[in-house]
């Protein structure tokens, strides 16, 4: 059925059959540990990913099942895996495909959480990563080696704000068969669908606006079901007997899911950074109204860039969505219906004037989240990218003065008046 | 099946889909009917009439009280207000024990009475003083047993005795001792109420309440309150009550003893004036206790010499308990009902009913016995 819905639809329904035991309507939370088996023959059968079903909740879930394939329809997958966070998401794909001696090409804007993850904790397993300039495309070629087993990045650049350019950099992946794996937190499936540009997996972190309410915590790994892994012998996880279940080959087995079955064979159940079945709850209700938030979101975020733009305090303002941002182009490809509610801008006067309007914002929260319902400030320098050297600082776009704009879904007038409050702090600070 | 048993398994079976070992939460309105003709043949509509999560809970509770079914209510005064309007009307009347929680007190003598329906306060210790309550247009006789906050006891067979006579419901709250320890019904009683936010859940989680009856009749009588006043228990409360219920009988018994130990300790201590528990030998009703019901719980009250001025010393100075009101849950709690939880009974019926402005209400928790007892001995050192 799902090839005639529509998005709208899908995020209604997509991966939710209507309780066959009493016909209810929402998602029934399956707040359990284990699923009790009819006979011997079908628990082994389960074990040995023979047959669907239900084992164990680290696992599986039937409530977490229905998020997995409501997101997979979303983004137009052929299967998911979600995860306790995003950045177990981000472990976890990874780690399902490289190993020891392997490297990654990775866009240089990315969250401090990633970018630590590929410069601090990979390294200790033998994966190392080259960054490249997401504006760059040959630097992303020429980072390639013949170890490279993984092309990385985010689709919106965080916080620089610069756009992947996907079917360029899918290229690139395909000449040298490596997968394409494209964080698509910032945008959402439903302002761009990666893997409809090439992309062979993409990584949330649905805390953000998936779920949209800043109330649980939570990733998934899409698996784009569009990569051959047969074509070469780079990805035995893959293509390779697998030992701990009887010597299965994935790849034979379940073909555009392999990758998918991977992450759920190995990481769900030796690693274990399962999404609960509360939070799969919370984070279904809030799908089922992403395009509504991410069209408010959108128009407020085109709001607030005339507001900042005409503002005395501000001193620069950086969205895609800007003619003069350096993504402009590949944003309006890309991302048609809005780049993105993440706005940075420069308050003027620099890292004092930045912190004084910050510290009187009032309806803003400030926080280290992003994608929330509520309208949220971040001053990156010191807070979410505190832990990267003054280089890399640089490289990602960051500067002392730089405020993250998280827009959120507020009426446009309260949010301009708060904004005006911070910036007169801002200005009588400036003033001295 | 032994209580122990039941209290894990009944009412709970294996989800028939994916044979998930809880029952899940279904946090739903409505359910998707088959037909116009098989409307209702999955057996739920609408979650203020029933849900699958809530009826995992009732069918466990009918259970554990041999109760034939029960309804499950966002609180425990939500269970109490559906027996009275099952019962009662217009016109009639109502025997309540005269020492009941606060909460009943108000509902009574400030709401009900508002729609013509009449109390009398009657003395649930004495049989022959309920009995001479009752008058043609009682409809009602309810009583709480050991009662709130004075642990005064009613004689469930005895006025089970004379509700039957007359042809009145008998109604007893069993929120202070659970079917664990007190049977309701094999005393004669129709109406079994508790506030499952006590031991049923017994985290301090939920707030909830249930109402177990012992025929069909009174059965759908309450079912068709609980539909109509729209006061049905949430399904993420029945859930956490579910999972409190498999710990009832082991926490009822490692609290009990806890409550036999400090409240032993108290009567022997110099500054108490005196401490009413219903396992020490010294309580009014000791051998009633003993008879009709199979432990004394968890709760008992003390008077700290110098009364008010001394146990708000006491109060405001103890560690490890908690001031607060509620009961019945793993944390120990301490409570002043005259300020707190019975502060809407007016003076001169609590001075007549024995809950003295000096009373402090423990309500035992599941604390090491030894950690309790020396709070409060330090705590009374500085009175």
């Amino acid at each position: 059925m799902s090839e005639f819905l529509k998005f709208d639809t899908l995020s209604l329904h997509a991966g939710q059959t209507v309780d066959p035991v009493y016909g209810a309507r929402a998602a029934p939370i399956y707040q359990t540990t284990s699923y009790v088996f009819p006979d011997t023959d079908t628990a082994s059968s389960i074990f040995n990913l023979e047959r669907g079903g239900h084992a164990y909740s680290r696992i599986t879930n039937p409530t977490v099942g229905v998020l997995e394939q409501r997101i997979a329809a979303l983004e137009g997958g052929s299967a998911a895996v979600c995860t306790a966070s995003g950045m177990a998401a981000t472990f976890c794909a990874i780690t399902a495909i490289l190993g020891q001696g392997d490297h990654i090409v990775a866009s240089t804007q990315m969250y401090g959480g990633n970018i630590s993850l590929m410069k601090n904790t990979l390294p200790r397993f033998g994966i190392t990563t080259t960054f490249f300039d997401p504006t760059d495309i040959d630097a992303c070629r020429n980072a390639i080696r013949d170890n490279t087993r993984l092309i990385y990045g985010e689709l919106i650049g965080n916080p620089g704000l610069d756009i992947l350019d996907l079917e360029a950099i899918a290229n690139i992946g395909a000449e040298h068969h490596i997968p394409f794996m494209v964080d698509a937190t910032f945008n959402t499936p439903y302002l761009c669908r990666c893997l409809d540009y090439g992309a062979n997996m993409t990584i949330h972190s649905v805390t953000k606006w998936m779920g949209g309410h800043g109330n649980a915590i939570g990733g998934v790994v899409v698996d784009g079901g569009n990569f051959d892994w047969g074509a070469s012998d780079k990805y035995p996880t893959i293509t390779a007997p697998y030992a701990p279940f009887s010597g299965i080959n994935l790849w034979e087995e379940f073909g555009p899911s392999a990758f998918a079955t991977r992450i759920r064979a190995e990481a769900m159940r030796d690693i274990g950074p399962s999404m609960s079945p509360m939070n799969a709850f919370l984070l279904l209700q809030g799908i089922e109204t992403l395009s509504l938030r991410m069209d408010r979101h959108m128009s407020n975020t085109a709001a607030m860039l005339e507001f900042l733009q005409n503002h005395e305090q501000v001193s620069w303002v950086n969205h895609p969505n800007l003619p003069g941002h350096r993504s402009h182009r590949l944003a309006q490809k890309y991302l048609p219906k809005g780049a993105g509610s993440i706005i940075s801008f420069g308050v003027k006067g620099g890292r004092d004037a930045g912190k004084a309007f910050i510290e009187n914002v009032e309806l803003a929260s400030h926080l280290a989240n992003v994608g929330d319902a509520k309208t949220l400030v971040i001053h990156p320098a010191t807070t979410t990218h505190s832990r990267i050297d003054a280089g890399a600082l640089q490289a990602a776009g960051i500067t002392e003065d730089m405020v993250r704009l998280s827009v959120g879904l507020e009426d446009i007038a309260d949010i301009k008046a708060d904004f005006e409050t911070g910036f007169r702090a801002a200005a009588r600070l400036a003033k001295g | 099946m032994g209580f122990r048993t039941r209290q894990i398994h009944a009412g709970v079976t294996p989800d028939p889909q994916t044979g998930s070992i809880l029952t899940p939460i279904y946090q739903t309105t409505t359910y998707v009917q088959p037909s116009v003709d098989e409307y209702l043949s999955k057996g739920f509509t609408y979650s203020r009439s029933g849900n699958p999560t809530v009826r995992a809970l009732e069918l466990k509770l009918a259970d554990l009280e041999g109760g034939v079914d029960c309804a499950c209510f966002g609180t425990g005064m939500s269970a109490i207000q559906a027996v009275m309007l099952a019962f009662l009307s217009a016109g009639s009347h109502a025997v309540i024990s005269d020492v009941a929680y606060g909460g009943t007190y108000r509902l009574c003598t400030k709401i009900l009475s508002k729609f013509g329906v009449e109390f009398t306060f009657a003395d649930g210790s004495k049989p022959d003083s309920v009995a001479a309550a009752v008058r043609k247009n009682t409809k009602l006789i309810l009583t709480e047993t050991p009662a709130n906050p004075t642990m005064k006891c009613t004689d469930i067979a005895a006025v089970s005795k004379i509700a039957k006579k007359a042809g009145v419901v008998h109604a007893v709250d069993n929120t202070f001792l659970t079917p664990y320890y007190q049977l309701p019904f094999k005393l004669g009683a129709d109406i079994s109420i508790h506030s499952t936010t006590k031991y049923m859940d017994g985290h301090n989680a939920t707030v909830g309440g249930a109402v177990i009856s012992n025929n069909k009749d009174h059965a759908a009588a309450v079912r068709f309150i609980q539909n109509s006043t729209g006061t049905i228990m949430s399904p993420q409360v029945a859930w956490l009550t579910l999972q409190g219920c498999k710990t009832l009988s082991i926490r009822m018994d490692a609290q009990s003893a806890s409550a036999m130990a400090i409240a032993t300790y108290l009567e022997a201590h110099p500054k108490v004036a005196q401490v009413r528990y219903p396992g020490l030998k010294s309580f009014p009703q000791h051998e009633l206790s003993t008879r009709q019901a199979s432990g004394y719980g968890a709760m008992f009250w003390f008077e700290v010499k110098g009364g008010l001025k001394a146990g708000k010393k006491l109060m405001d100075n103890i560690k490890v308990w908690s001031l607060a009101e509620n009961l019945g849950s793993v944390e120990s709690l301490i409570t002043h009902p005259v300020t707190m939880t019975h502060a809407d009974v007016e003076a001169a019926e609590r001075a007549r009913v024995g809950i003295i402005d000096g009373l402090v209400r423990a309500s035992v928790g599941l604390e090491d016995t030894d950690d309790l007892i020396n709070a409060l001995g330090a705590a009374l050192d500085l009175v």
